[in-house]
């Protein structure tokens, strides 16, 4: 099939949508309630597309996908209104967009950052949908050779990364809190064995512990004592400023949204690894390449920028391996899967055959889907920032229920507002004593990737550990938490800085 | 949007609306909406044949309501299972489950036996075994006379240790006299990437897992793990494991059972409503299809039948745990007898 049928149906399908008022509405709505569902706490991108799932079973399947694609991209966009509003980020894959967008919000630029995200999730979401088209064959092969030892590496580098980034105090107290995350994580079942480890003998633990509790009582529990107890506000006044896109401050951050969308797509693409790490990876790109690297933390838009056009652009990023080989790249992707085969669609290769319009379709709706969020996101933010200034008396409490509802929403497991509860005190605990709660949560999640991969690829090597410096992509990945770990310490950041100046001197 | 908020409320109506209803006679039975509780999460394949077997069931039901929930969690979806259990014995709680259920009770999960419920079998796919596609193995008969050179020198990727793959390359190797190096995965897909890569050298799932990766010639299939072989569209003959191991017969085949479960002991109008519309619905277009498309052999069986696959599931995957100390409840003291 030529370019230009390609083409042609992409815009055939845009229009289509377009013209009929039930897909618009559609589009809208569950762009909307995607956005709610990243907002509120417990309630994910994956655990939203798996129940419009059901719902759209009775619609045609172009219908449908237009629900379940404007779902996954709203509900990735608004895990970061709570992270920049509140400092409690939605989702995981937020929690690095709280690093700027919160500063922001309390020093009263919670309208412009809110404006900011929009615009970056938009390109984001664009950008992906673009190397999706264009760039699937490359990717696919790429991602496709990640083996057990590069996933425990890319694992262990997204943790450590996390807690560098975090820490408000000193960089190991990042990595102490990531490793307690990890240590956490292995609780429960075994993957590969079946053995039980530290389950005590309780049948509550040996599922283990659940993410969706432990990042709620992780960001939501401390923030809510913490207010209680200094009695703050939670924002200054907010000025109401620009919602609307701000072309020079995007133009200006150009090559932080280019990078950001790039790795974006290229983590989303590795089948099972998806926003949670993009957005921090992103965000350490762009500190690590800026020329004020001082500011990241304390309301630099570039930081906010880089954070959400890297989680959207993972989406495109996600599909990719999903429509070409039928492997989800995400979580969420896992869901579309699900979706897609109830419609009798099975993605994969044999999809381009039985249905050759389906990429250019699936690119129409992507450019519905992140028209429909940018729509949304306008016309919400300026509602949304008033949310600060409901007093915290009232506002904590119905924080604190739509924390324990989305906490036994899940899996109907009372079990986990125990975690959620347990959790969210040691979380207060740690932060009092100035140790960051991202990598804690950051730890838990990708605990199980970093353990099983190690495991496997002892099994695999029979015990040899040469694989993890032998293979290209490995020792990358190496090098880069080599370099990240060393960079922090006291005698090679002032030898570096040293060399800096000796150059600067020499070329001078 | 009604349908929409009924759907996102779905979990906390139905358990409303549960703890509120009294037990009311069955003769009309459905007389109010039944919620079919699946143990495993959304979107993957036992919550996709639930999802899809209960909508054609509505239908067969004249428009009577079927919500269907999740309840994860526990061992061997131990925690919906417990769940449903402790519901009145009425028929409007039903379980989604499929054949690894069975592990629950020797895990700790729970301390009932599968027979407490009455179980209506829509189908599975059956096993394969595959090979990298740039693999110097061209047939079975190949990768087995390398593995009996060097034992246990192959690596072979299946879903983690009890599941129903691994259950089948054990199977392959008892039957096959051959020891690999077997390496687990959590979950199918992740196997079936580490072959496409050449991290493992074989992989062991089923084949609504594989066709696509088939299909795209990145992975070559060997055999069926089944008594037949199977003819893939663009591919070819796959032949039967059984042709030229013949003993496999003693161990194989183990086959995937997804459908749902109404407890044992609920009345007998109830079970023959519950029959007649499951049968309505395996005979569906939209069920044919979705088993041709997704290469499921459709099974059907209720009752009986039903009970006897799901018993032999039972001591199979209850004594190869066991012997794997994997099991934390000795079968025997559940009265599982041995396969």
């Amino acid at each position: 099939m030529g370019t230009f049928d390609q083409l042609g149906a992409f815009g055939g399908a845009i229009v289509s949508m377009l013209l009929d008022p039930w897909s618009v509405a559609i589009v809208l709505g569950a762009s909307f309630l995607g956005i709610v569902f990243g907002a509120l706490p417990g309630l994910t991108a994956t655990l939203g597309v798996g129940l419009l799932a059901t719902l759209t079973y009775g619609f045609g399947y172009q219908t449908a996908l237009l629900a379940l694609i404007a779902m996954y991209v709203g509900a990735i966009y608004g895990g970061s209104y709570p992270s920049i509003l509140l400092n409690i980020p939605g989702t995981a894959a937020s929690a690095a967009s709280a690093m700027d967008g919160y500063p922001m919000a309390a020093r009263g630029e919670g309208g412009r950052a809110l404006g900011l995200t929009t615009t970056a999730s938009f390109i984001g979401t664009l950008l992906g949908m673009v190397a999706l088209v264009v760039l699937s064959p490359l990717i696919v092969e790429v991602a496709l050779g990640f083996t057990s030892y590069e996933f425990c590496l890319l694992a262990i580098f997204g943790i450590i990364i996390s807690g560098t980034l975090q820490s408000p105090d000193l960089v190991i107290k990042g990595w102490i809190a990531g490793f307690i995350g990890l240590a956490l994580s292995v609780i429960g079942r075994d993957p590969l064995m079946f053995y039980p480890r530290y389950t005590f003998g309780l049948p509550a633990l040996d599922s283990g512990l659940e993410v969706v509790p432990v990042l709620i009582g992780a960001f939501a529990i401390p923030q809510i004592i913490t207010t209680i107890r200094t009695g703050a506000p939670l924002a200054s006044r907010q000025a109401m400023g620009r919602i609307v896109p701000e072309i020079g401050t995007i133009f200006r951050n150009l090559k932080h949204i280019v990078r950001s969308a790039f790795i974006g797509v290229g983590i989303g693409a590795v089948p099972g690894v998806g926003e949670d790490i993009a957005g921090w990876v992103s965000y350490g790109a762009a500190k690590s390449t800026s020329r004020h690297p001082e500011k990241f933390g304390t309301g630099e838009p570039a930081g906010l920028i880089s954070a959400e056009t890297a989680n959207n652009a993972c989406i495109g990023g996600a599909l990719i391996p999903l429509v070409t080989l039928g492997i989800p790249g995400s979580p969420p992707a896992v869901m579309l899967l699900g979706a897609l085969m109830l419609h009798g669609l099975t993605p994969g290769p044999m999809l381009s055959i039985s249905r050759p319009t389906f990429l250019a379709e699936l690119a129409a709706v992507m450019v519905l889907a992140s028209a429909a969020m940018c729509i949304n996101g306008l016309v919400l933010a300026r509602q949304v920032v008033k949310v600060l200034r409901v007093p915290s008396p009232i506002f904590l409490p119905i924080v604190a229920v739509l924390s324990v509802l989305g906490s036994y929403a899940l899996g109907l497991n009372i079990a986990n507002l125990y975690l959620m509860l347990i959790v969210g005190v040691a979380a207060y605990l740690l932060t009092a004593m100035r140790y960051p709660i991202a990598p804690l949560v950051i730890g838990v999640i990708l605990g199980p990737m970093a353990d099983e991969n190690l495991r496997r690829a002892l099994m695999v090597g029979q015990g040899d550990l040469t694989g993890f410096y032998t293979r290209p992509v490995s020792l990358i990945l190496i090098a880069a938490i080599a370099l990240t770990v060393f960079s922090q310490m006291p005698v090679i950041r002032r030898g570096l800085a040293r060399l800096v100046t000796r150059g600067a001197a020499k070329s001078a | 949007m009604t349908h929409n908020l009924k759907t996102l409320l779905g979990p906390f109506a139905a358990a409303a609306l549960l703890a509120a209803s009294p037990a009311i006679a069955q003769d009309d039975y459905p007389s109010r909406p039944i919620t079919n509780v699946v143990v495993w999460s959304a979107g993957g394949g036992t919550d996709t044949v639930n999802r899809l077997i209960m909508a054609e069931m509505e239908k067969a039901f004249d428009g009577a309501t079927i919500n269907t929930v999740n309840r994860t969690g526990g061992v061997g979806g131990s925690n919906g299972m417990s769940y449903v259990f402790g519901q009145p014995s009425d028929g409007y709680t039903l379980v989604g489950l499929s054949e690894s259920v069975v592990t629950a009770a020797v895990q700790g999960g729970w301390d009932q036996r599968i027979d407490v419920w009455d179980i209506f079998i829509v189908g599975g796919s059956p096993d394969l075994i595959s090979v990298t596609a740039n693999s110097e193995y061209e047939t079975l008969d190949d990768l087995i006379t390398a593995a009996k050179d060097n034992p246990g020198s192959i690596r072979a990727g299946a879903s983690a240790a009890g599941s129903i793959h691994h259950l089948n390359l054990l199977a392959l190797e008892n039957g096959a006299d051959v020891e690999f190096n077997y390496i687990p995965y959590d979950g199918s897909a992740p196997a079936q990437n580490a072959a496409v890569a050449g991290e493992v050298q074989l992989v062991v799932t089923s084949l609504a897992e594989q066709q696509q990766l088939i299909q795209a010639g990145r992975l070559r299939p060997l055999a069926m793990l089944t008594p037949d072989g199977f003819t893939l569209d663009g591919i070819g003959d796959i032949p039967s494991a059984f042709d030229s191991f013949p003993d496999l017969a003693e161990y194989l085949p183990i086959s995937q059972a997804i459908g749902f479960g109404v407890k044992a002991d609920a009345p007998d109008e109830v079970k023959a409503a519950l029959t007649e519309a499951f049968e309505v619905a395996m005979d569906s277009d939209a069920i044919k299809e979705f088993g041709r498309n997704n290469y499921y052999t459709l099974s059907g069986a209720t009752g009986e039948e039903s009970k006897k696959i799901f018993n032999n599931l039972e001591a199979l995957f209850a004594w190869t745990l066991w012997d794997l100390d994997a099991a934390t409840v000795n079968p025997e003291d559940l009265g599982i007898p041995k396969p």
